[in-house]
């Protein structure tokens, strides 16, 4: 019986793993020029969660991979882009790899 | 000083990142570091420091020399750059931007050194495939007043994309007052940039060269 419910939590714990999100996604306008890519790149970089960021000019998309149960308000997520001088058209939580986006960009390149 | 252009505007060719115009403020929080050569009449060197993505401050020096006389300016000067208006489009992105600064100029037509003032503007609008811009600058003191106003046009033959390497070809038409150069100036350009480095290199219709080099880190 112990067995079991000691199954049950690692099981319920996985699954609460699993369904935070591991990547932000952003749809950003006036993404024109790699400087804005670069005055992005390290205004996210700041933040103590990020571990990874993927700028792609051609999608206008700015994507934040999270470290480990760790996140970024909105909030503070549109504050960076802002002082960045570029303007957060959506924000996406996504539980996409940042490999997987980074892929899915590669093969939409023109 | 014209050998230091030449050499930066080499070592940048030769590292392969070669340069759209310069903007005033990079990124918030970033350096800014220009070096020009104008054709042999203009050559200056800016470096620039952006708290903020609207504002930055520094300096720069410039040296002209003019073709129509002998005369020769040198100004050192401080500089505020700030970003009046962005517009933050779907494709494209457009600025306005204004500066401001004082300075310090000698030259071979008048003694000693002299109090300089500066004042400037640049517009531009720039799409991924498009870009134009037109830059005025005016310098001044008691003994000189001059203005350099550059118009450029560019297109790019493909779309570029971040990490990558990103070609433009463009138009420069530049116009000196206060006796640095008669007429328009014009220059065909071809302008490389990744990542932080951007180098663009020409050729103007009285043959010499222009080559601009900034680097933004």
């Amino acid at each position: 019986m112990k067995a079991l419910r000691r199954i049950l939590f690692l099981l319920m714990c996985l699954a609460s793993a699993s369904a935070e999100a591991t990547t932000i996604e952003m749809n950003v306008n006036g993404l024109v020029c790699a400087f804005c890519a670069q005055g992005i790149e390290k205004q996210l970089r700041k933040f103590p969660a990020t571990s990874d960021v993927v700028v792609s000019l051609e999608q206008k998309l700015v994507a934040v991979a999270l470290k480990d149960g760790q996140d970024i308000p909105d909030s503070e997520l549109r504050r960076a882009l802002t002082n960045a001088g570029y303007t957060v058209k959506s924000i996406e939580r996504t539980q996409t790899p940042i490999a997987d986006v980074r892929e899915r960009l590669r093969q939409r390149k023109p | 000083m014209s050998r230091w252009f030449i050499a930066l505007g080499g070592a940048c060719a030769l590292a392969g990142s070669m340069i759209v115009m310069a903007k005033p403020i990079a990124f918030a929080g970033g350096y800014t570091v220009m070096a020009e050569y104008g054709a042999g009449t203009m050559e200056e060197m800016q470096l620039f420091y952006a708290p903020r993505y609207d504002f930055s401050f520094g300096g720069g020096y410039l040296e002209l020399n003019s073709d129509e006389t002998t005369e020769t300016r040198y100004v050192s000067y401080a500089r505020l750059n700030y970003l009046v208006r962005r517009w933050n489009l779907d494709d494209a992105q457009a600025n306005i931007y204004i500066w401001g600064g004082l300075g310090s100029a000698t030259g071979n037509r008048f003694a000693g050194s002299v109090f300089s003032q500066n004042a400037g503007a640049q517009a531009d609008y720039e799409t991924r495939r498009v870009y134009a811009s037109f830059k005025t600058d005016l310098q001044r003191s008691a003994d000189f007043s001059h203005r350099i106003d550059t118009l450029q046009l560019g297109l790019a033959p493909y779309k570029h994309e971040y990490g990558g390497v990103a070609t433009w070809f463009l138009v420069q038409a530049r116009e000196y007052t206060g006796g640095i150069h008669r007429g328009a100036e014009t220059a065909l350009l071809v302008r490389l940039f990744k990542g932080g480095t951007w180098v663009e290199a020409g050729i103007t219709n009285g043959g010499k060269l222009q080559a601009m080099a900034m680097f933004n880190f």
